[in-house]
């Protein structure tokens, strides 16, 4: 698992844009693959089981905190629509220049799957198969996927 | 800016942000440190597994912190403790673990009696049942042996004959938890997981002569465990003895040095 917890720490602090946050999901990840490391079938499918694991990790940690600031704060709606999250620190961001930081929010607020299946091709760099495997859904929708985020990135810029 | 050159211009920053880790590394290092932390509390006991060659076949073996966990005769037909260990222990692979138990093996076989110095852990063995009969089996005596229907009276089911056939047929760590010491009521050798000619081999080398027509041997005596005495199978006293304390005894000799004395009815010397 040591061999992986570098690009899952990468997909993470990509994924919530908060080093804290990242480190919860990072250790919730890991004692989860730990508890059903036994199941799993063979070692080939290691990465994409990892990458799984977080990518549900995130969509849990997003929809909590869309149900979240709905009760908090509903005005905060519009902006969490937007695909930033004004209202937590970004550490990781605090050092980054301009652009990239444009390209990280614009990165973040890709929806839901096209953003798990583009940073994970693009900053991590896995296969199409294993992003299919991590993300539940055929090679072809993966590819589909990182396609798409690619478009609307263009469009934002 | 052309279409072209926002390509190449996103391409780019794409590239920039997958090399850029910055704070990875630090972030990396206190995640692998919570991380272990938290392992600690999740951490399952270690099985230390290996394979070896012994004089009973090739083994796969597993040791845990209490005492070995399984022997498996690989070519035989007892079940695969593997699977079974992975629910409950982490398993790590450890020749030197598994050698050290092979060289117990090896010597058990070659005569040695007291060479079976490990503990066993039967926490493999799936029912209370089984347990309960498996730790009745490691109180019968070294050189001799018992009946299934002995042993089920033992564990309190007097006709259990066949859930104890069963109980030794799954039992994990057969040799140290000797289920080859467990015969048909007939006195003939009955059956065995690793195969027959095994339940021989552990059987002679315990010092119960078995012979060719796989029938007890011709000076075997049944010592009682309540009274202390031992008699010749078809001793009326025998007919009438609770199975459940009754081992069978290779010869008289063998019962004596167990602490029982000669029946005065039938005089088995």
């Amino acid at each position: 698992m040591r061999r992986h917890d570098r690009e899952i720490m990468r997909f993470l602090m990509r994924m919530t844009r908060d080093r804290d946050d990242a480190l919860d999901l990072f250790q919730e990840t890991f004692l989860r693959a730990y508890r059903a490391y036994p199941q799993l079938d063979s070692e080939d499918g290691l990465r994409p089981w990892l990458f799984k694991i977080a990518a549900n990790l995130c969509r849990n940690r997003a929809r909590d905190r869309a149900r979240h600031s709905r009760v908090i704060a509903p005005e905060a709606d519009a902006e969490m629509l937007d695909g930033v999250a004004p209202h937590y620190s970004n550490h990781a961001d605090r050092a980054a220049p301009a652009a990239a930081l444009d390209l990280r929010r614009a990165i973040a607020g890709l929806p839901g799957k096209q953003g798990q299946a583009f940073v994970m091709r693009k900053i991590v760099g896995l296969e199409y198969a294993e992003i299919g495997a991590a993300l539940g859904c055929s090679e072809e929708s993966a590819r589909a996927g990182v396609y798409q985020a690619l478009r609307k990135l263009k469009e934002l810029r | 800016m052309s279409l072209k050159n926002m390509n190449d211009q996103l391409l780019l920053d794409l590239d920039r942000e997958a090399d850029d880790d910055r704070d990875l590394d630090a972030t990396l290092a206190e995640a692998r440190r919570r991380f272990e932390k938290a392992l600690v509390r999740e951490r399952r006991p270690i099985a230390r597994v290996g394979v070896i060659d012994s004089p009973v076949g090739r083994l796969f073996v597993a040791d845990g912190p209490r005492g070995i966990l399984a022997i498996h005769f690989m070519d035989g037909k007892g079940p695969e403790p593997l699977e079974t260990m992975r629910g409950k222990f982490d398993i790590v692979e450890d020749q030197a673990a598994a050698d050290r138990i092979g060289e117990e093996i090896r010597r058990f076989v070659a005569g040695d009696r007291n060479a079976l110095k490990h503990e066993v852990d039967l926490s493999l063995v799936e029912s209370d049942f089984k347990r309960r009969a498996l730790t009745k089996l490691c109180k019968v005596p070294l050189g001799s042996v018992v009946t299934y229907q002995g042993l089920a009276s033992a564990v309190g089911a007097p006709d259990g004959q066949r859930a104890i056939g069963n109980a030794m047929g799954s039992n994990p760590i057969p040799i140290y938890v000797p289920c080859h010491r467990v015969i048909k009521s007939d006195l003939s050798i009955g059956n065995y997981g690793g195969g027959v000619p095994r339940k021989l081999k552990l059987l002679r080398a315990e010092g119960f002569a078995v012979g060719k027509d796989l029938r007890m041997p011709a000076h075997a005596v049944m010592g009682h465990q309540r009274t202390h005495i031992y008699c010749r199978p078809n001793c009326s006293a025998a007919q009438r003895a609770d199975m459940g304390r009754v081992y069978i005894f290779a010869d008289p000799e063998r019962a004596q040095r167990a602490g029982l004395r000669a029946c005065k009815i039938c005089h088995p010397v």
